[in-house]
């Protein structure tokens, strides 16, 4: 019988390149989850940042001189 | 952990490659066109493992509603449904050389088809059902019915006259042919296995962080 490699060739290379397709499927979603993790925590961080420079904008400062409210500042030049 | 099986797996995939080309012999009969056997039987092989623990880890989940057991089933249903598309692909390309044809409705070809179809409609089913305990409940059903197709796959070529040759390893008696041909096998099957469980792992971690990022 002949060897028919060609049909050999197929069957493994068939083989190799729907596992590595699929392989490469999970990798790059593994990525894009990571980097959305990574953003939604960045996000949080400088929300929790903004919040505090807030808080601390309206609190008596230290001296004892009264602050006015955030809003009510002319912007500076 | 799931790093050292995609290592491992890469060297043991190498290592049966190094066996099926180097050091099994030339078979008499078909010629080297019966290599395709260290690549077509360890599909097939992974694919019953694969669907065995999706019906395992199915009754798991129904008896204890744990999400780690619905996903290690859907994990496994993914893969399994990889691996027996590729085991009709290559058992197609090894019968048309061989037999003369590349498909037949014989009992064995058909019930693998079956097989293929129906953990083809359970991955279908997943995407469909938007509430996610009901997807994994109905999911869970199929997953066990659908496995009581796989004796039927095994057992077809014994209850029916088919083209397709009776099991090589898993029969009574064990393996018949010679140790230059059965410690390629025995290899392959080990390296597809590996294969397995890695692709596994990383998918299960892949739907826990999808869940995560979805809560």
């Amino acid at each position: 019988m002949p060897d028919n490699w060609g049909f050999v060739t197929a069957a493994y290379g068939l083989t190799a390149l729907v596992l590595g397709l699929y392989w490469r499927r999970l990798v790059r979603r593994e990525k894009e989850l990571d980097h959305a993790r990574e953003a939604r925590s960045r996000t949080a961080r400088a929300a929790a940042g903004a919040a505090t420079v807030a808080e601390r904008s309206r609190q008596p400062s230290r001296s004892g001189h009264p602050r006015s409210e955030p809003a009510s500042r002319p912007p500076l030049p | 952990m799931v790093r050292t099986l995609g290592w491992l797996s890469a060297a043991a995939l190498a290592l049966g490659l190094v066996m099926a080309f180097g050091v099994a012999p030339r078979e008499v009969s078909q010629g080297n066109v019966q290599r395709i056997m260290y690549v077509h039987p360890p599909l097939a092989w992974v694919a019953y493992l694969a669907f065995g623990v999706v019906a395992a880890a199915s009754i798991a989940y129904l008896v204890r509603r744990a999400p780690g057991a619905d996903r290690l089933a859907h994990a496994s249903a993914e893969v399994g449904v990889l691996f027996t598309g590729l085991a009709i692909a290559t058992g197609s390309i090894w019968g048309k050389p061989t037999w003369g044809t590349w498909w037949t409705w014989d009992a064995r070809l058909t019930s693998v088809a079956i097989l293929f179809v129906m953990y083809l409609g359970y991955l279908l089913l997943r995407g469909t059902v938007e509430d996610r305990e009901r997807a994994a409940r109905y999911c869970a059903v199929l997953g066990i019915v659908a496995a009581l197709d796989m004796p039927l796959v095994h057992f077809s070529v014994y209850w029916w006259r088919t083209l397709h040759q009776p099991p090589s390893l898993m029969k009574p008696g064990g393996f018949t042919g010679s140790a230059a041909i059965l410690w390629p096998l025995l290899v392959n099957l080990a390296a597809f296995t590996v294969l397995y469980a890695y692709l596994v792992a990383k998918r299960v971690r892949l739907l826990r962080a999808e869940a995560e990022a979805l809560a």
